[in-house]
């Protein structure tokens, strides 16, 4: 296990060496610098030689490698940099950001698993009858209703209709609410289709009607063989999820002013802010891989015949 | 059962989680109260107090004025003053100085402080202070950096003199007007978070790129002070800030869109709408190097601005220059949209029209690239502009780009470029005729130039006598009008939506960084 884990730290660190540049080259290569940006900001034009002078104490006006070389050089002593917007520094921010991500994602996972999980096993056993047909196609419309559409009429219903939450949010756990649940809607739809057909799968299985044939108690069958069998795929999906969870979701941060790292990252984008965009790139690298990681240490975990290559 | 407690346990982890990470946030906010010592005094009633709450679009991470666009938000908060403010009718108004006062070589100024001016923690205003806020602003926003030039000095408590290296007779407008010249007292102990200023309003408490909490200002020295204290939310999304409006959460916003402006109007008992021509200027640049005068002209005869107006829903006025036509330097014309004339005018440069409807000449058809960018509605002019030459015979093929001041209009590779800028930033034209006119400008690039031109913006540059810059800047706007070098589209409105009873809060003023003051109220 150690060497597996050994070997995995080392792609990550070609991953990340890869992933920097490409950012770094593309965000180079696109239209518009941070100088532009951050003097045109409200609209007003300035002259060329202040834009000049401005790239110059920015340091845009060096050539793509040196800037990239010293980005690099500062990232191996420790220091992501300094954004370009604001001056802040850039592990502050993304620490910042981090923590309201953190809670969204893990939040909206929450609330994503507490329904599908008993959801998905109740239909798998009680396939095609009524509920599982409501729950399906709950789950159908769930999953194809877009981010925004699900946020405005969340908030139209539960704020301007019902004033049972505040549109202004804080980040308290009732402010949390609205956007976790926003959140986990769509990801609600789609854990209920894949995880009813796990169970659909396993329970279709010979070793299955082998069981109940020997007179072993279906609600055995169920929790010892076939939820357990059908763990490895579900952790799959999860897995994944929180990888691309962790990546913040910029409609959601939007529209309900939490302060994440879709939100900041889709600002960083807009402002050409290099520093930022290249320390949110290395940061959901590290996380996207960790998490799959762990998902795999999770095979083994839960399955010991499972053993990571 | 083993399996029934591993998932118990992950739910729970899960949970665990969600809960540590919530508290985690809330620790990790960095919310700044403002000291207490620098706290204004206030007076507040026993009774309910009066909290304004509004919603901002944009919000920044300090609330240092001088650096970068923080000034706009500062003045919005009605924290920070200037020496000078421009009125609702555009003119050059006293605030925290008295006058201004040139000497006759026009360059040096003497500028004399209201002796009643303060700071919200009760010390005065003074003229060593205010240079020390000027030399600071040279250093700190790279778009003031001119301002080292200058030599600034204090000659006693309340005057102040400033020479410039030349003439500048837009000292007050460029400049002492500019919201990135707000004063502050730069011995505050935390300019980002909460620097003690003049105005209305003292920080109470700063989230960055956040929620700001401002408190009445007791001591204010220029009145009396309406509210208790006013919150800025930082919302940017148009359907949470009406969403907010409708469930009373908040008490108004600028920069209402169409769609939320009709649902607004139609309950004029909940809401009150005002609705002011700004200044912030929707226009395209004809390009002279790829299209000939009669096609210029045919173009510029054929685009219905009024109909684009109608079209944005009331967000716009229709624009004939880029200034206002109340503004002593907005009094020019164009001619009125006249198809046949366009048509005529295609027809004379040996254009006839083919059977798809499109003129054609030497086997090609006539054809013309529209540049724009996603913002501000240009994509929609575009496409409207698109469907209006289509009408008169002129193909329109339209190419979006993220970023106009990277792309089209800085290579000139249009032949229509679409942009929008603010085009009067303090109520003078020179900003505007210099960014657009000049043959050092970039729209340059579009192959407008003329000898005549050129002297008269130099004379502008120079001239001190507000009729008379007035006049020169007509003379000039027109000279590019006639030339078709350019089509001015619209002017965008400033519309305001409030609750019933709440005043003042910059609804009149066509400029975006005025908002609350001591007169606002609700």
């Amino acid at each position: 296990m150690g060497n597996y884990i050994g070997k995995r730290m080392l792609h990550l660190v070609g991953i990340l060496i890869a992933l920097s540049f490409l950012t770094f080259l593309l965000m180079y290569l696109t239209p518009g610098d941070a100088a532009t940006k951050k003097l045109n900001a409200q609209g007003i034009a300035v002259s060329q030689e202040v834009l000049d002078a401005t790239r110059k104490a920015m340091g845009l006006d060096r050539p793509f490698l040196v800037q990239y070389g010293d980005w690099a050089l500062g990232v191996l002593r420790g220091d992501l940099g300094d954004s370009y917007k604001d001056g802040q520094a850039v592990a502050a921010k993304l620490g910042k950001a981090l923590g309201y991500t953190a809670l969204l994602a893990l939040g909206s996972l929450a609330l994503s698993l507490l329904v599908s999980l008993p959801l998905s096993v109740l239909t798998a056993l009680k396939k095609d009858t009524a509920l599982d047909h409501i729950v399906r196609f709950f789950s159908f419309v769930a999953n194809s209703l877009p981010n925004f559409l699900i946020s405005v009429l969340l908030m139209y219903f539960l704020c301007v209709k019902a004033r049972l939450l505040p549109v202004v949010a804080d980040d308290s756990l009732r402010g949390l609410l609205l956007p976790a649940l926003a959140l986990s809607i769509p990801m609600t739809g789609r854990f209920l289709r894949q995880f009813r057909a796990e169970v659909l799968e396993q329970l279709s299985q010979s070793y299955v009607s082998g069981a109940v044939s020997r007179g072993v108690k279906r609600r055995y069958i169920l929790w010892r063989n076939v939820l357990h069998n059908a763990c490895i795929p579900i952790l799959t999906v999860v897995g994944l999820q929180i990888g691309t969870l962790f990546g913040g979701s910029v409609v959601i941060e939007t529209i309900f002013r939490w302060p994440g790292l879709g939100k900041m990252a889709m600002d960083a984008i807009t402002n050409r802010d290099y520093p930022v965009i290249q320390g949110f790139v290395l940061f959901t690298s590290v996380v996207y891989v960790l998490v799959n990681l762990l998902t795999d240490i999770a095979y083994h975990w839960v399955d010991p015949r499972v053993r990571p290559e | 059962m083993k399996m029934r407690n591993l998932i118990a346990l992950l739910l729970a982890a899960v949970m665990l989680l969600a809960l540590a990470a919530c508290g985690g946030a809330k620790t990790d906010t960095p919310k700044t109260d403002a000291p207490k010592a620098d706290a204004p005094k206030t007076d507040a009633p026993a009774a309910e107090p009066k909290i304004l709450k509004l919603a901002e679009s944009f919000a920044y991470a300090s609330l240092d004025a001088h650096k970068d666009w923080n000034g706009w938000y500062t003045s919005i908060y009605g924290l920070t003053e200037t020496l000078f403010k421009v009125g609702d009718d555009l003119s050059v108004q006293p605030l925290l100085a008295e006058k201004a006062e040139t000497d006759d070589t026009g360059r040096t100024w003497t500028i004399t402080l209201n002796p009643k001016a303060a700071f919200s923690d009760g010390k005065p205003l003074t003229a060593e202070m205010v240079v020390r806020n000027l030399q600071r602003i040279g250093e700190v926003n790279e778009r003031f950096a001119d301002v080292k030039g200058y030599e600034i000095k204090a000659v006693d408590a309340h005057t102040l003199t400033i020479t410039t290296p030349e003439v500048f007779p837009t000292l007050l407008t460029d400049k002492l007007t500019n919201a990135a010249f707000g004063i502050m007292d730069l011995d505050s102990a935390d300019l980002d978070h909460a620097p003690v200023c003049t105005g209305p309003f003292a920080v109470k408490s700063f989230e960055p790129e956040g929620t700001v909490e401002m408190a009445r200002n007791a001591a204010y020295w220029n009145g009396e002070v309406q509210l208790d204290g006013v919150i800025f939310y930082y919302m940017n999304d148009d359907e949470s800030k009406l969403m907010a409006m409708q469930s009373g959460e908040i008490d108004g916003y600028s920069s209402v869109t169409a769609a939320a402006k009709q649902i607004y109007s139609a309950e004029p008992d909940r809401y009150v709408l005002t609705v002011i021509p700004a200044t912030r200027l929707q226009f395209y640049v004809l390009n002279e190097n790829r299209l000939s005068a009669a096609v210029r002209k045919a173009i510029n005869l054929t685009v219905d601005n009024k109909a684009i107006a109608d079209f944005l829903g009331g967000t716009v006025s229709p624009a004939v220059g880029p200034f206002g036509a109340s503004a002593p330097y907005g009094k020019v014309t164009k001619p009125a949209v006249d198809i046949a004339g366009a048509k005529a005018a295609i027809e004379s440069d040996g254009w006839k029209l083919n059977a798809a409807g499109y003129y054609e000449k030497d086997g090609k058809e006539l054809t013309v690239n529209i540049c724009y960018y996603f913002a501000r509605s240009l994509d929609s002019i575009a496409l409207l502009m698109q469907e209006q030459l289509k009408a008169v015979g002129v193909k329109a093929e339209l190419t979006g780009v993220e970023d106009a001041d990277s792309t089209y209009r800085v290579t000139g590779d249009y032949d229509i470029a679409l942009y929008c800028m603010i085009a009067d930033q303090a109520g003078d034209p020179y900003y505007c005729i210099n960014a657009l006119f000049r043959q050092s400008s970039d729209w340059a690039l579009g192959g407008f130039h003329s000898d005549e031109c050129e002297k008269l913006i130099d004379a502008l540059a120079s001239e001190t006598d507000t009729a008379r810059r007035a006049a020169l800047a007509n003379q000039i706007v027109q000279m590019a009008i006639d030339d078709n070098a350019f089509g001015f589209v619209g002017l965008f409105n400033k519309t305001t939506v409030a609750v019933p009873g709440v005043k003042n809060i910059g609804e009149n003023s066509p400029f975006d960084f005025y908002a609350v003051n001591a007169a606002t109220d609700k």
